[in-house]
């Protein structure tokens, strides 16, 4: 008698709270797509064109969405899969999309590909959001059919990747569709316009943003720090913001030439740049690449970009003077200017001028040389200073060509530069 | 001797000109990144006494190992870091390019322990002999009798870090280190112990090259295994 009292008291008071909490799940769910994503279509018997020019036109574009950066290992077979992604929740593997039909998507059908690009859930589950469907979703339609008639025209492969290796709950297909209702929302990715080309490629398949953004919480992508830059996950290189005001000392073909070879007159692609050109975006059409420069050269700065530096620091002198007269002057010129078509200037470097110092402290540890390109066929490089220079010194030269190059009040420490030590290349 | 490297510099010296605006643009310059650790001309560096020398090695042998550290048959994050992302004709550039500078000539000034007597004559008689009951062949058998190596593929062996060498035949061991199919190396590493490892890249590091030997001309011996190195892209 008195636990019914108690039960129907309680009922009263509670219920209020669970109908709002299912009420906001419920939106919360509707705005990640509701069911939608969740009908993943087995079979279907629409055919697509596989003709020599969609052909043409799907390897051109797998080639610019640098499906097979991801989806191979060094020296592995392309699109087998088995790639590493370390994440902050543990390391994924990328999966095999040859066309064998067992290990790979030998039988997707179209439907069910376009599914997946768009939605990001596959027949295994959600898929984890290193693989970059909200850019895959606005794609066109027959751009996606074409890339699919391309892939199935790849020899198979029956390479099974490692397990994923997650800590909980991350390592719960399941529980990514909480994280799906938290940060995924599918309206603002309609597919873009394909005539819009710069857009088109750069927020469709080039998915630029999935290094240039500022991430938000777990590793989400929120709009606000759209292309506003920020420390790629998981490698520890900084993208730099890519906008007007970021790209402001480019001419638009400079910018498209950078693209195309690698380099240009600003510097070359270097850290995972580096492999983006020369997997990707070295096959550009001369107007697809002049296309995105235009486009990049006019987006507006995001809420979350770092204020660009102002004015360049003064010459100071001590001993990152002098390390930097040593080991730097000869090839980056003694004010920083470089030499045109073989080394590139510091003044105004993303090096240089980026709030974090890490792209120019693993510069310095471990040199680089730029992509061969059919407009660089024979590059340069930048000889490492891990076994020369003391993590001391490197600090000391890197404070000084920041403050006078980058205009950054650059206080690296020896504790920090030695924290960043270790090159990962695979 | 013949003597390639002069005209060889001279072709490159031209090519450079012909490209690039810098009127000072040789190979050299662009590849401040190998210097480092190889040297100024690719012969090694004093006191660095890990890396190799590459000078004078057969431009197939320097080649495949380049593509080897792109592709992943070889492992060592430095150097895949630097030519992960260069095209066949310009690893081809680079291997020819050291391949045509006159060989290292100096021993190998590590502070590798002295030899014992007895440890010196075992691993001479790997060198010379190999061990038929381990059916390892002679390092001489493929890398010539001078050791200065055989082209496309087999380099020398003389003059090369002790630390170095015994790095290898942990990597050929452990298949972080594989040639073309055949991999003889793979076999020799398997079947010798760790004692006669250290020896044989001890003795081999106290040699020098005086005399600057090439690597013996293409055929003009025939080593007693069949091996991936000897059908090396370089053979030209």
């Amino acid at each position: 008698m008195k636990l019914r009292r108690v039960f129907i008291v309680s009922s009263m008071v509670l219920l209020p709270f669970v109908l709002a909490l299912v009420a906001v799940l419920g939106v919360l769910f509707a705005r990640q797509g509701g069911f939608e994503p969740y009908r993943v279509p087995h079979g279907g018997s629409r055919v697509v064109a596989s003709d020599a020019a969609t052909l043409a036109r799907g390897e051109y574009l797998a080639r610019i969405g640098d499906c097979q950066a991801c989806h191979t290992t060094r020296g592995g077979m392309p699109f087998a899969g088995g790639r590493a992604f370390a994440t902050g929740f543990g390391t994924l593997y990328s999966p095999n999309i040859t066309p064998d039909a067992q290990h790979g998507i030998g039988d997707w059908s179209a439907d069910e590909f376009a599914h997946v690009m768009r939605h990001g859930v596959a027949r295994r589950g959600v898929l984890y959001p290193v693989f970059p469907y909200a850019h895959f979703s606005r794609v066109s339609d027959a751009d996606l059919d074409a890339i699919y008639a391309w892939l199935r025209t790849q020899p198979a492969s029956a390479n099974e990747p490692p397990p994923n290796r997650l800590e909980a709950p991350a390592d719960s297909r399941r529980m990514l569709v909480f994280w799906r209702m938290w940060y995924e929302r599918p309206n603002a990715d309609a597919p873009i316009a394909p005539a819009d080309r710069g857009r088109y490629l750069v927020d469709g398949l080039g998915h630029c943003a999935m290094c240039h953004s500022t991430r938000g919480e777990r590793g989400s992508l929120p709009p606000e720090g759209h292309l506003a830059g920020g420390v790629i996950p998981g490698l520890g290189w900084y993208a730099p913001p890519l906008d007007r005001l970021q790209l402001e000392r480019y001419s638009d073909q400079e910018l498209a030439d950078y693209l195309r070879y690698g380099s240009a007159v600003h510097g070359s692609a270097y850290g995972p740049m580096a492999e983006v050109a020369y997997a990707s975006l070295r096959a550009l059409t001369a107007e697809d690449a002049l296309a995105i420069a235009r486009h990049l050269k006019q987006v507006e700065p995001s809420p979350l970009r770092p204020p660009p530096v102002a004015a360049h620091g003064d010459a100071v002198g001590g001993k990152g003077a002098d390390l930097y007269a040593d080991a730097c002057a000869d090839c980056h010129g003694k004010d920083g200017e470089g030499k045109p078509g073989a080394y590139p200037p510091l003044r105004d470097a993303v090096a240089m001028t980026a709030p974090d110092p890490i792209n120019a402290v693993r510069m310095v540890l471990y040199g680089g040389m730029a992509i061969t390109s059919t407009g660089n066929p024979r590059p340069h490089s930048m000889p490492p200073f891990a076994q020369k220079l003391e993590p001391a010194d490197i600090a000391e030269v890197l404070n000084y060509a920041r403050r006078r190059f980058g205009g950054r009040d650059s206080r690296l420490t020896a504790e920090e530069v030695r924290s960043m030590y270790g090159l990962v290349v695979d | 001797m013949r003597r390639p490297w002069p005209t060889a510099l001279f072709l490159y010296a031209l090519a450079g000109f012909g490209s690039a605006a810098l009127a000072d643009d040789t190979i050299a310059n662009h590849l401040a990144a190998c210097a480092a650790c190889h040297g100024e001309h690719g012969e090694g560096v004093n006191g660095a006494e890990y890396y190799p020398h590459l000078a004078g090695k057969p431009a197939g042998y320097l080649f495949e190992q380049l593509r080897g550290f792109r592709d992943g048959r070889r492992v060592n994050a430095p150097m895949t870091w630097l030519v992960q992302f260069a095209d066949d004709a310009w690893l081809r550039e680079i291997a020819d390019y050291y391949a045509a500078l006159p060989p290292r000539t100096q021993r190998a000034d590590t502070g590798a322990a002295q030899l014992t007597p007895e440890r010196a004559r075992r691993a001479e008689q790997l060198v010379r002999e190999g061990d038929a009951v381990l059916h390892v062949p002679a390092c001489s058998a493929c890398h010539g009798t001078n050791l200065a190596g055989l082209e496309p593929g087999i380099p020398a062996t003389i003059g090369l870090p002790a630390d170095y060498i015994v790095a290898q035949f942990g990597h050929w061991k452990t298949g972080s280190r594989r040639a073309l199919a055949p991999d003889c190396m793979h076999d020799v590493a398997m079947a010798l112990t760790p004692e006669d490892i250290r020896a044989v890249a001890t003795w081999l590091s106290q040699q020098s090259n005086p005399d600057g030997m090439r690597p013996a001309p293409v055929g003009s011996f025939a080593p007693p295994v069949s091996c991936g190195a000897l059908a090396a892209e370089g053979a030209r």
